[in-house]
This record gives structure tokens, C-alpha cells and sequence, in this order.
């Protein structure tokens, strides 16, 4: 059979069993040894358990549990709250200053927390009741947590840039300094929405609450120090010559777990278990969707599917920003079904060949990507960012989560524009840092 | 209808160890005798490390890898990676040609495996500070070599030994995790050391570190195969060969000019360096592998017969 | 951390066997959860010997390799457990009781099928592994029949949470998909 034909129905077969309720890593198993049985025969399943090991033996991936341990331990103490409350109390007299602390507050977060959801659930647990309290609509509260929530993978450090770069073989550090001016662009976009439309709609001084005295202002600030510290331990070991970026993920979550135990007294063994519970669960989720993956993409290019696609997007002769186009519309969807993990490593080894044959970066292309994966992180059907919100004021309708969160979506379609406009966004920081690109 | 054969490496288009399996499938290709192998390149199939035992267990038909890969399945592969054994790449060839290659291959046909294409790649030595061409050199510096025997040596001269995956190496060199690395010409090509370090021993007269990466079979495949079939891979595999060795060579040349053209220093081996590691690695790497290997004398004692 | 997914974790009633299940894949949860706090801290002990020590650290990647391969394999009945395995209920969610009901039946056959089919197949490489006496290939040299241990023994886990989710279901104490 022609590959690209098999290649449209290994795509409409795994639609279906995806959308049949089945759980995603499952789902590619399922479509893998099914089609590996029609075509390869049934000694060809005798390799599923290798390859579910294989993927899984690459010391790159410990940085995913790890940094997901740095966000659910501080996001099991008060010091979510605190860095909310300091943004807060230096913010108020800014139109919809409450939102523009949530958003800072999530960014900074976003610095120590490689997922999303953990970034999401420790600012949220803080920012949508109090947002909620002081009058700003049910919307406005759960979008802007949502859509700040996703700056975790944008924001070094990200488990997304670590599953690309091992996908691509590109140097982690390189991808996560990339994601560095672009993470502030959107959080400058989210922000400068933020004011606008609260200014515009005239409700300012509802909103406001207050004003702090100075002493007010600077009592807290020490409070926020444990968070500058971890940051700054993290970055400096990872690029001071200390540790390889894997590497630094332990670091950082030893610090994180450390902080919460003796700064913010996370003694009680339940509390703890919570935490470890929490990241387990995630990070096994996750691996098991990559070890998964790794099984469907030797499917694929086992049937000769991978590269009958790449070669035949190689003839089309097609403007290079019109392919850009389509990929953008082609990850968009694809995020609105899987999560980033799931879209990444069944996509980059057929993306990648494109793109660079195209005459992108990659590593422009990796922040693009993760752009698009945080949309998908809050758009229906799965959207780990929806789940989150929904854990926490599960008052709220979907509805009104997806229209808050709306000009959001909006603001990081024009963080890609933007980014497609001016390439240097992404790349200008890590060229500056570790020279020009490989 | 064809039958059709599945060859899976580790490497890109433009790599030498491609090119030596697309010539073996062009000329079986030529030869027509409904024959085809399909190229699974750039660990599109199966992981670098990966290939071994599906292959010998002949859910793959051809590879092309570094043979110590599988040291951990036949511990007698050790050798292929052995630090001193190989002098040159005219003394690999004789090696490939000699009685130690035939008792390796009788190893290899445990597993069902066997040999189309020998070859050995050479490399080197790259330091971050300075010039790394005798055992005092690396004393104390965080090195990542390339081979458990060479780790072995190399501990033995007093350097730490730091693992982490080819990858890395870049990173690790630019940020001084690494001071100093050990791996194939051609790698040090392809991930760009140059950009990070001062100094570069390559391959020359006289070199430590070569590889045996040849292109392997299953055999039961093979044999499975018509007479017509076999020959045709025969063939192929001969013009490939001399190509490999060819091109062997001239990737060290290659590597020298990249790293002068980046203005890195290029220390050169002398022959008492040379012989100043194999003492080292008699008294490290090669004691440690006769430990491990009941027939592992008799074989050292083999490949150090070549001349 | 709020929950993954619009489902909740699996419900046991009063079943012992369902709850004994359930214990188990909760133990496997304990030890899969430890074998990641032990990767973190080999890591840094690591950094420590090489950066503070300028020292060796022959064994400590391979361990930590080791180490989160059978904390995600070991963990895989557990996250089953609590539902953490994230899924598309687009579809689940717009049915009517009746055919939902045997979608969950349908899917959650063919899941159990799929993971028995790895744990067998896991088995056989497992035990080729340990007959053969393969060692990776490293200074460490580690019989790989140890690390490859957690395939059959995760999987086989996760077989028996899917087993009881499946017989929960039949018995109507759990919901399909987990859905109200
Ligand atoms: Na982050
Ligand atoms: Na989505």
C-alpha cells in the first residue's frame, strides 16, 4: 500500500480510538500493535516492551519529574500566596492590578515549575478566590489563571523543551534560554489586555483594593526571597558550570522541597505524601505518553510512513511561510486533542525534517511550538489547564473559563505573529549566552 | 515480489557509515536480483544502543554499529573498543582480515549474526585547557570518554570519569562541567567541539582510540537468501569495504582542518606517548577484560599478534 | 494539585478484592514515588563528587536511568488508580448511559488486552535477558534482568488495577469512565 494513503488511515484510526475514551498512552499502543500486526506480523509485537524501555532509557528524562517535584512542593506551601500577596500590594494602583499580580505572580512561578498545571494550581488556589471576592468576574478570574498557568512551559524551565530536545537531539539549555524573552513577551501581551480592558470598562476603582503603606509594601518582601533564591540557584548551576541542565532539575527540586520543609514547615509526613503523590502522578502519566509515543513513531516509520511524508512535503513547492501557516493550524488542532508531551513526540520527527528543510530554526521552532501547545493546554476537549480550574472553583462553568480565557488565546496567536516577525525574540538570548546557534 | 531487507543505524545521510550501507544497497539494487534494502536512518527505527538484539534475534535484518555496543551481550566485543589495539587504520584493516576477527565472528554466530562490511573508525583527544596527549595530561580533569576500557584507562591516569550522553558533551565543555573529552573524529565534527576547546590530539601515525563499527546480518536472513541474492550482498559489501577504509582516513584529516579552521590548537601523539598508554592500559583496561572474559587471553593475545 | 481529568479515581465500594486491588497498586504508588525522591538525590550526590570532589561518577547516571524507568513503570497501577492516565471524554461525555456503558466496556477490553500483551512479551525479554546473563555496557556492567524486572512486574500491576476497574464497572460500583 502506498504509505502516505496508510498514513491517512493510521491518522483516522487513531482519531477514533483516541476519541473513544481510552486513555492516550493506551490509545497509541492500541493503534500501534494493531497496525504493526497487520503489516509487520505478529513477532513484530515481541518488540513493544524494548521499545516502551528504550524510550524510557535516556537520563534527560529524570528532569521531568524533577521539575514538576519544584512546583508541587512550593505549591503546597503558603509561598504561592506570598509572592501573590507581594505582587499585590506594589500593583494596586495599576487598572486590574489584581489580575496583573495573578499574571506576574504565575511567570514568576512559571521560572520554577516545568509544567503548567503545577504553575496553574499553585497561583490559582490564591488568585481566583480573591479575584473572585473583590468583584472581577468569574471569567476574568479563571482565564487570566488559565492562561497565566501556561507560562510554565514557556518559561524555562519546561518539561516540553526537554521531551523536544530530546525528540530533536538540541541542546536543552540552548531551548530553555529561548523561552526566556518570548515567556515575558506574552506575559507583557496578557498584562497590557489585562489593563486595557479593565480600563475600558470603567470599573477601576471597584476593583482596585486599596491602597498599602510603604511598610506594607516592603514588610513583605523578604517573603519572596526563597523564590529569588531557587531561581537563581537553578539558573547559576545550570549555566555557571556546575551541572548539565538534567542534571539541574535534581538540584532544583531538592532546593524546592527543602525550602518548603524548613521555611514554610511542610513537616507533617500526610503533606508530604500529598506532594510526592501529586508529582507522581503527573510525571508518570507523561512518561508513560513518551514511552508510548516512542512505540507509535517506530510504527510509523516502520510502515515507511514518517518518511514518505517528509518526502513528499519536500516536493511540494510551496511558500516556506505558508508551510509555517499550516503547521501552526496543524499543532493547534492537534493540541486541542492531546497534550503537549503527546503532540510533540508524535509530530517532531515529521515536523523537523520540514522545518529545517524550510530554513527555520529549530529552536525558534520549539518556541513556537510550545506557544501553540499552551494554547491546546487550555482549549477543550483536553486541557490540563481546564482541569485544574476546574479543581479549584468547580462553580465555574467551562464556558465562562473558555470566553475569559479567550483574549488570552488571542494575545499568544499574536505572541506567533510576532514571533514569526521577528525571529530575534527567541533567539537573540540564547546566541548572546552560549554563541551562535549549532 | 521483492523481498525486502531492513537496515537501521544511528547516523545521518551525509555520515560515512550511511554511505557505506547505501552503497551496499545500490549495488544489490544493480545486481537485480529482487532484492531491496531499506535505509532506517538517524535512529529512525530502532536506538543506537538499541539495534543488537532485535538483530540478533532477526526482527532486524542489517545494521551498521559500533560492535561494543553490545559488549554487554557478548563481553568478548570489549576488544573492538580497546585503547593501544589498533595502531592505524592499514593495521585495522589486517586486523579485520586476521585469525582474532574469525574467533570474534565465531562469537557473533552464537547470536546469529555475522559480518558484510568491516570497518574501523579512529578519534581522539580534545582538552578545554590544554593539550591532552600523554597519560600525565589528564590527570585530575573531568573527562568523558567514549568506551568502558577507555574509562578504565583513563581512571587509571587519574581522571575523573563523568558520563553523560554525546549530547551533552557540548554544553558540559562550554560551561566547564567537562574539561576534557574523548570520542570519534568524525563526533567531534558533528557536535561542534571545536567551538569550546583549546586544544585537539587527532588520529595521526600513531593513534589510541579506534572503533570497529562494522555492517552486520542476521545470518539465518542471510542464508535464508538465494544464491543469487548472497552474492550480490557479497559483492556490494566488498566495493563497500574498500570505500569504508578509504574514507576512514580521510575523516581524521577532516577533523584536523574543522578544528584548525575554529584556530584550536593540534597536539600530536608521539610514538613513546602511544606506548606510555599502552602500559597504562595493560595495566587497567586490559587486566580488567581478561578478568571478565574466560577466553579473553587467548583472544587479546590474538589481536596483539597482528602486525 | 486539583484532579487531571473530569473522572474520578476509582471506586472500590465495599469489595474487598476491589480494595485489595486497591492497596496494592496504592504500595506500588509508595515505592514508585520513593524510587524518585531516591533518582533526586543520587543526582545531587552526584554534582557533589564531581563539582565539589572532582571525582568519578561511574554508576550514578545508569542508577538514575534504572531508577525512573521502574518509577514509571511501577507506578503505572497507581496513576490507573486515581485515574491520572489523562484521556479524551469528548465523546464518553455525549453519550447516553447505555451506550457509554459499553463503550467503557469496549475500551476497557481492548485496554486489558493491549497491557497483557506487553506483560507478556515483557515477561519473554525479561527472561531472555536474565538466561543470557546480559550486562549493560558500562564500567558499572548492571545484569539487566534487575532493571528490566519492573516491565513484567508493572505492567502486571497495572493489569490487575485494569482487571478490577473492569469487574467495578460490571458490578456497578464504578461508573463508565469514571462520569456522573
Ligand atoms: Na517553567
Ligand atoms: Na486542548
Amino acid at each position: 500500500m502506498d504509505p502516505l494513503l496508510l498514513g491517512a488511515i493510521v491518522a483516522i484510526a487513531t482519531i477514533i480510538v483516541l476519541f473513544s475514551g481510552v486513555s492516550v498512552a493506551i490509545g497509541l499502543l492500541i493503534v500501534s500493535a494493531g497496525f504493526l500486526l497487520i503489516f509487520d506480523g505478529a513477532r513484530s509485537l515481541e518488540l513493544i516492551p524494548e521499545i516502551l524501555f528504550g524510550k524510557l532509557d535516556n537520563f534527560a528524562l529524570l528532569s521531568i519529574p524533577m521539575f514538576i517535584i519544584m512546583g508541587a512542593s512550593i505549591a503546597s506551601t503558603r509561598a504561592g500566596a506570598d509572592l501573590y500577596e507581594a505582587l499585590e500590594r506594589w500593583l494596586t494602583r495599576v487598572p486590574g492590578g489584581l489580575v496583573i499580580s495573578n499574571l506576574g505572580a504565575c511567570a514568576l512561578f512559571a521560572a520554577m515549575s516545568g509544567s503548567s498545571p503545577a504553575t496553574c494550581a499553585a497561583i490559582g488556589k490564591m488568585g481566583i478566590p480573591e479575584m473572585r471576592k473583590r468583584g472581577y468576574p468569574d471569567g476574568v478570574a479563571a482565564g487570566s489563571i488559565a492562561a497565566g498557568g501556561t507560562l510554565g512551559i514557556l518559561i524555562p524551565p519546561s518539561v516540553t523543551m526537554i521531551v523536544y530536545g530530546i525528540a530533536t537531539e538540541t541542546s536543552i539549555g540552548r531551548l530553555f534560554l529561548a523561552g526566556v524573552m518570548p515567556g515575558l513577551m506574552l506575559v507583557g501581551l496578557f498584562m497590557a489586555w489585562s489593563i486595557y480592558s479593565t480600563w475600558r470598562s470603567g470599573d477601576t476603582t471597584v476593583l482596585s483594593a486599596g491602597s498599602y503603606s510603604w511598610a506594607q509594601k516592603f514588610e513583605i518582601l523578604p517573603r519572596v526571597l526563597p523564590f529569588l533564591l531557587i531561581i537563581l540557584g537553578v539558573l547559576y548551576a545550570m549555566y555557571g558550570g556546575i551541572a548539565t541542565p538534567s542534571e539541574t532539575a535534581a538540584v532544583g527540586a531538592l532546593l524546592c522541597m527543602m525550602i518548603a520543609m524548613i521555611i514554610y514547615k511542610l513537616w507533617n509526613p500526610r503533606d508530604l505524601w500529598v506532594v510526592l503523590r501529586d508529582s507522581t502522578r503527573e510525571s508518570v502519566m507523561i512518561l508513560f505518553i513518551i514511552a508510548a509515543a516512542g512505540v507509535f513513531s517506530y510504527m510509523l516509520s516502520s510502515l515507511f510512513i514518517t518518511q514518505a511524508i517528509a518526502e513528499w512535503i519536500g516536493t511540494l513547492e510551496v511558500n516556506r511561510w505558508v508551510l509555517m501557516g499550516a503547521v501552526n493550524v496543524f499543532l493547534l488542532i492537534a493540541g486541542f486533542f492531546l497534550p503537549p508531551v503527546a503532540v510533540i513526540l508524535m509530530t517532531a520527527p515529521i515536523l523537523l525534517p520540514i522545518i529545517t528543510t524550510a530554513g527555520f530554526d529549530p529552536i525558534w521552532f520549539a518556541v513556537v511550538l510550545t506557544i501553540n501547545m499552551e494554547i491546546g493546554l487550555i482549549s477543550p476537549p483536553v486541557g490540563l489547564n481546564l482541569y485544574v480550574i476546574n479543581g479549584i472553583a468547580p462553580d465555574i462553568s467551562l464556558k465562562t473559563i473558555l470566553t475569559g480565557s479567550l483574549p488570552y488565546v488571542a494575545c499568544m496567536v499574536l505572541g506567533i505573529i510576532l514571533l514569526c516577525l521577528f525571529p530575534g525574540i527567541a533567539t537573540w538570548l540564547p546566541d548572546l549566552v552560549m554563541g551562535s546557534s549549532l | 515480489h521483492a523481498t525486502e531487507l531492513r537496515l537501521s543505524h544511528q547516523w545521518s545521510n551525509n555520515d560515512i557509515r550511511h554511505k557505506v550501507a547505501q552503497i551496499v544497497a545500490d549495488e544489490v539494487a544493480a545486481a537485480n536480483v529482487d532484492l531491496d534494502i531499506k535505509i532506517f536512518g538517524s535512529q529512525s527505527l530502532f536506538k543506537a544502543r538499541e539495534q543488537y538484539k532485535p538483530l540478533s534475534r532477526g526482527q532486524l535484518d542489517m545494521t551498521v554499529l559500533p560492535l561494543s555496543y553490545a559488549g554487554g551481550q557478548q563481553p568478548a566485543y570489549n576488544l573492538t573498543l580497546m585503547p593501544g589495539l589498533v595502531k592505524n587504520h592499514d593495521h585495522a584493516a589486517r586486523l579485520s582480515a586476521s585469525p582474532f576477527m574469525a574467533a570474534l565472528e565465531e562469537k557473533m554466530a552464537q547470536d546469529d549474526v555475522m559480518v558484510l562490511v568491516h570497518g574501523y573508525l579512529a578519534g581522539g583527544f580534545a582538552g578545554k585547557d590544554k593539550c591532552i596527549t600523554k597519560p600525565e595530561d589528564v590527570r585530575g580533569l573531568q573527562t568523558r570518554a567514549a568506551g568502558k576500557a577507555f574509562e578504565q584507562m583513563l581512571a587509571g591516569a587519574g581522571a575523573s570519569i563523568a558520563s553523560m550522553a554525546s549530547s551533552e558533551i557540548y554544553n558540559a565543555m562550554q560551561t566547564g562541567v567537562l574539561q576534557a573529552v574523548n570520542t570519534s573524529s568524525s563526533s567531534f565534527v558533528s557536535y561542534r567541539i571545536y567551538e569550546q576547546v583549546k586544544c585537539y590530539t587527532p588520529a595521526g601515525d600513531v593513534a589510541l582510540w579506534f572503533m570497529y563499527q562494522p555492517l552486520l546480518m542476521n545470518k539465518s536472513t542471510f542464508d535464508g537468501l538465494t544464491e543469487a541474492q548472497q552474492q550480490a550482498l557479497r559483492d556490494g559489501a566488498a566495493k563497500a569495504q574498500a570505500y569504508y577504509l578509504d574514507e576512514a582516513k580521510k575523516e581524521d584529516a577532516a577533523s584536523v582542518k574543522a578544528f584548525a579552521d575554529a584556530g584550536v590548537e593540534i597536539a600530536q601523539m608521539t610514538p613513546e606517548d602511544f606506548a606510555a598508554w599502552r602500559e597504562l592500559a595493560k595495566e587497567t583496561s586490559y587486566k580488567a577484560f581478561i578478568a571478565d572474559v574466560a577466553d579473553g587471553q587467548a583472544l587479546l593475545d590474538m589481536a596483539l599478534a597482528v602486525d | 494539585m486539583s484532579g487531571h481529568s473530569s473522572a474520578a479515581a476509582a471506586r472500590t465500594g465495599s469489595n474487598p478484592v476491589l480494595r485489595a486491588v486497591a492497596a496494592i497498586s496504592t504500595l506500588a504508588g509508595w515505592v514508585s514515588a520513593t524510587m524518585i525522591v531516591a533518582a533526586v538525590l543520587i543526582t545531587c550526590q552526584m554534582i557533589v563528587i564531581r563539582y565539589v570532589l572532582n571525582g568519578s561518577t561511574v554508576w550514578q547516571t545508569e542508577a538514575v536511568i534504572y531508577l525512573m524507568i521502574a518509577a514509571t513503570l511501577l507506578g503505572l497501577s497507581y496513576v490507573q488508580r486515581l485515574r491520572g492516565h489523562v484521556n479524551v471524554d469528548l465523546i464518553p461525555l455525549s453519550l447516553p448511559p447505555r451506550i457509554r456503558f459499553v463503550l467503557a466496556l469496549t475500551t476497557s477490553a481492548l485496554t486489558i488486552a493491549i497491557v497483557a500483551v506487553i506483560l507478556w512479551y515483557g515477561y519473554e525479554y525479561w527472561h531472555f535477558a536474565w538466561e543470557r546473563g546480559w550486562r549493560s555496557d558500562t564500567v558499572w556492567g548492571v545484569k539487566l534482568w534487575i532493571p528490566y524486572l519492573a516491565i513484567p512486574v508493572g505492567f502486571g500491576l497495572l493489569l490487575l488495577q485494569l482487571v478490577a476497574d473492569f469487574i467495578a464497572l460490571l458490578l456497578g460500583i464504578d461508573k463508565p469512565f469514571g462520569l456522573e
